[in-house]
């Protein structure tokens, strides 16, 4: 059996809902700086509230699976994406800590908020950087080693996927807000909408055409895989357009389930383009792999537990279903 | 000035592990306390311990939430700091800790909000059923944990083959040799901080003639706990002092403060020296008479190994060691004379209203996280220069990464942290001043940082009902 393989896809699979379910959060986030409303702020982060821990943990779910089951990737990965990493690492904390300090206080609340907003936006532009850093390439040596500098991600190309990456889950909150909101956040939502999916789809189309610009293995990997990813570019802009079109319309889902569609097609996309590599286009998921009883012990303890989790975060989101009580939570 | 990456990448990495470490030890503890006085509430159903309950479980679930949003960083660091550790180690301990995260995280993640908020929701019995599930997922954490840090301790169930390393036996690794003594050893450590925490609390409410009974009973409870727990502690530190003697010799050589291959006799047990690890010696050695040839020979005239036994560039940095090991056991024989005597009031009736003893209680409540600290500094300094014992040098597993970035991200972290520190500080301040009668029926969400929020699945439930 391909156990790398195997592993690969539990990787992508804590990736890929870490990114749909914190993406949405981060979204909501990232908005609250451009909401001047005090009780509408509060709104959205009741919208959040319930489901945004659990979210998180499927980060440390894919880093540590990396760790487990590509420490050659891991070793080389981490360390280019130092900067960006830490940026993360201390925004989702201070996020966390201005979640709980913004109900401690009434008067200063609105500075808390923008810690928060502040911490979403950095933590959303530092995930993009490190797509784009991804895609732009990892400078490797001896087939292990990092051998470039921690500045490389800063360069033009990871800061249109970081705009990029912003710009999608800024859709994504909008679109949480869309089925969880009424009256006024709800316009709110909608003037969102409107207003960020244009500028995403854009931004995700500059983003493919500068890829295969700057990056050969993303030209090969055009005219090897060209049926699949063209099928995923074509989807990815009729759904964007049944997104712009149902914004204000029911379903009040359709648009955060189209977004969260955009993001599902993006992962893939990015998947296609770079498999059979861990470090596009340097390192294959084979030569990065761990030994073959850690990736047995891995597999075995997620396919026992992750059911489990999951059953449960299901449970979560389905009693809060439905729109957010605009007392909150609480009562 | 010339920074060295290596010496930076270690300290970034001791800063944030060191005040990681702090938080979990109080949420172990506590979350077994928990346990027990809800235990005790179900089967007396006196109101007090309900009140004690409430009261320390805010507490709790900030030194959770602060736990968990430190100790996310960690598992990233790993990589960050120290990329060669990563990707030697990953195969073993990569695994052990994504079932730690599916584990405990999910048992953690399910219950707290139950536990925090839950109690009017589910009922009692369900009630004291996520509290000790929450107990359960703090221990098998801690277990994972201890089980990954031991292995880098005394690595086992291996082999290697090109550079690479390869996992030979699941069970050794998991369950290798200094695992079996170090997890109880922490444990009981954990535990031992909750019991001196909670009488810390009851002796000041005690002292300032405040909520007596809510004094009372949490300074006999806790001392009480202490003092079986010291007693076990000294045996499992005695036990575990021998094993770590058989496998890694230049640690217990360098907790003892001992240069030369063997001591004069009778040796002295040293208390302060101010170690010259250039020259091999120390320019300034203080301790008691006789004292160590009894305590580490068991004899009146026995003669102590030192750490040049160890060649040169296999040797720890003595005065970490040293300062390490008598930091937990200055602190370990202050509250070992501290349960005698309170065993003693206790027999004279005078365990409440005795008052340097309360005072000594107060002052000691941040004792066991500090004696932690010690310990862990014991574990980890002692391993050096390895960072895999005897497999991988620290300085050999260093990330390319230039020193200007790791020191503005260490000064990154530690502006953060403060923030994180300051505020736990405060708010625990806050409760506890306020007192536990102020404690609300349902605890508020104020403390977790990550988790608090959980309980709306109840509100949630119930509405959907």
């Amino acid at each position: 059996m391909n156990l790398p393989l195997l592993s690969a896809l539990f990787a992508t699979f804590a990736l890929t809902l870490y990114v749909m379910l914190d993406g949405f959060d981060l979204g909501v986030g990232a908005l609250l700086l451009i909401q001047p409303d005090e009780k509408q702020r509060d709104r959205m982060v009741d919208a959040i509230m319930p489901t945004w821990d659990g979210n998180e943990t499927w980060l440390i779910m894919a880093g540590v699976s990396l760790l487990a089951a590509f420490p050659i990737a891991y070793g080389v990965l981490l360390p280019a994406f130092y900067l960006p990493l830490i940026a993360m690492l201390l925004a989702l904390g201070l996020r966390g800590v201005s979640f709980e300090f913004r109900y401690q206080v009434d008067r200063h609340r609105c500075l808390w908020d923008i810690a928060f907003s502040v911490g979403s936006i950095v933590a959303a532009l530092a995930q993009g950087l490190i797509v784009g850093g991804l895609i732009q390439g990892v400078a490797v040596a001896e087939g292990q080693r990092f051998a470039g500098s921690v500045f490389d991600v800063f360069r033009p190309f990871p800061l249109l996927t970081a705009l990029s990456v912003l710009g999608g889950y800024s859709v994504l909150g909008a679109g949480w807000l869309h089925l969880k909101a009424t009256g006024p956040l709800r316009a709110f939502s909608e003037r969102m909408l409107r207003l960020t999916t244009p500028i995403f789809v854009a931004l995700a189309a500059a983003v493919c055409v500068v890829a295969t610009m700057i990056q050969p293995g993303v030209r090969a990997a055009w005219f090897k895989y060209e049926v699949p990813l063209a099928l995923i570019a074509g989807l990815f802009l009729v759904i964007s357009g049944v997104l712009m079109r149902g914004i204000g319309r029911r379903p009040d889902g359709r648009p955060f389930f189209l977004g969260l569609a955009l993001f599902a097609l993006g992962v893939a996309g990015l998947g296609i383009t770079i498999f059979p590599n861990i470090v596009p286009f340097r390192i294959s998921l084979w030569a990065a792999a761990s030994s073959t009883l850690s990736h047995v012990f891995l597999l075995i303890g997620g396919a026992i537990v992750t059911p489990v989790v999951l059953a449960y975060s299901v449970f979560a989101y389905r009693v809060f279903r439905g729109k957010t009580p605009a007392e909150g939570w609480e009562v | 000035m010339n920074l060295d990456p290596a010496m930076l990448a270690r300290i970034q990495f001791a800063f944030t592990v060191s005040f990681h470490i702090i938080f979990p030890t109080i949420s172990i503890g506590l979350a077994m306390f928990l346990a027990i006085i809800e235990g005790l509430w179900l089967k007396t159903r006196d109101p007090l311990y309900l009140q004690i309950y409430r009261f320390w479980l805010g507490i709790f679930a900030m030194a959770f939430g602060v736990g968990v949003v430190t100790g996310i960083v960690l598992s990233f660091e790993f990589g960050l700091s120290f990329a060669r550790f990563g990707q030697l180690a990953g195969p073993a301990i990569g695994p052990m800790i994504g079932l730690e995260v599916l584990t405990s995280f999910f048992l953690e993640a399910g219950f707290l909000g139950i536990m925090l908020f839950g109690l009017h929701r589910v009922g009692p019995k369900l009630h004291f059923f996520a509290t000790c599930m929450v107990a359960l997922g703090t221990l098998l954490s801690a277990s994972w944990i201890l089980s990954a840090n031991s292995w880098m301790q005394t690595p086992d169930g291996i082999a290697l083959e090109n550079g690479h390393l390869i996992v030979t036996d699941w069970l050794k690794v998991i369950v290798n040799p200094s695992w079996l003594y170090r997890l109880p050893h922490m444990l009981t450590a954990a535990y031992i901080t909750g019991s001196f925490l909670v009488s810390g609390v009851g002796a000041w409410y005690l002292l300032k003639g405040k909520h007596e009974s809510f004094g009372r009973k949490t300074v006999s409870m806790g001392t009480a706990f202490a003092t079986v727990l010291i007693a076990g502690q000294v045996f499992l530190g005695d036990i575990l002092y021998g094993t770590m003697l058989r496998h890694q010799p230049a640690k217990m050589q360098a907790a003892e403060g001992f240069w030369e291959k063997q001591s004069q006799s009778p040796a002295p047990y040293y208390w302060f020296i101010i170690p010259d690890q250039e020259n091999q010696r120390n320019r300034v050695a203080i301790g008691m008479p006789y004292l160590g040839s009894i305590w580490l020979t068991h004899s009146l005239n026995g003669r102590v190994e030192g750490l040049k036994n160890t060649a040169r560039d296999h040797q720890p940095s003595m005065g970490l060691v040293f300062y390490g090991f008598r930091v937990m056991y200055g602190i370990a024989l202050i509250m070992f004379g501290l349960c005698v005597a309170s065993l003693w009031l206790r027999w004279q009736r005078r365990l409440f209203t005795t008052r340097w003893f309360l005072r000594a209680l107060v002052v000691m409540a941040p004792s066991g996280v500090i004696a932690t600290l010690g310990g862990w500094y014991v574990a980890e300094t002692g391993r050096q220069p390895w960072v895999i014992y005897g497999i991988l040098r620290t300085v050999d597993a260093v990330s390319p990464v230039p020193a200007g970035a790791l020191l503005s991200t260490l000064i990154a972290f530690v502006g953060v942290y403060t923030l994180f520190m300051t505020a736990f500080l405060i708010f625990a301040g806050h409760l506890i001043r306020r007192g536990p009668e102020a404690s609300p029926a349902q605890t508020e969400a104020s403390g977790s940082v990550k988790n608090a929020f959980r309980p709306q699945v109840m509100i949630g439930a119930e509405r959907s009902l």
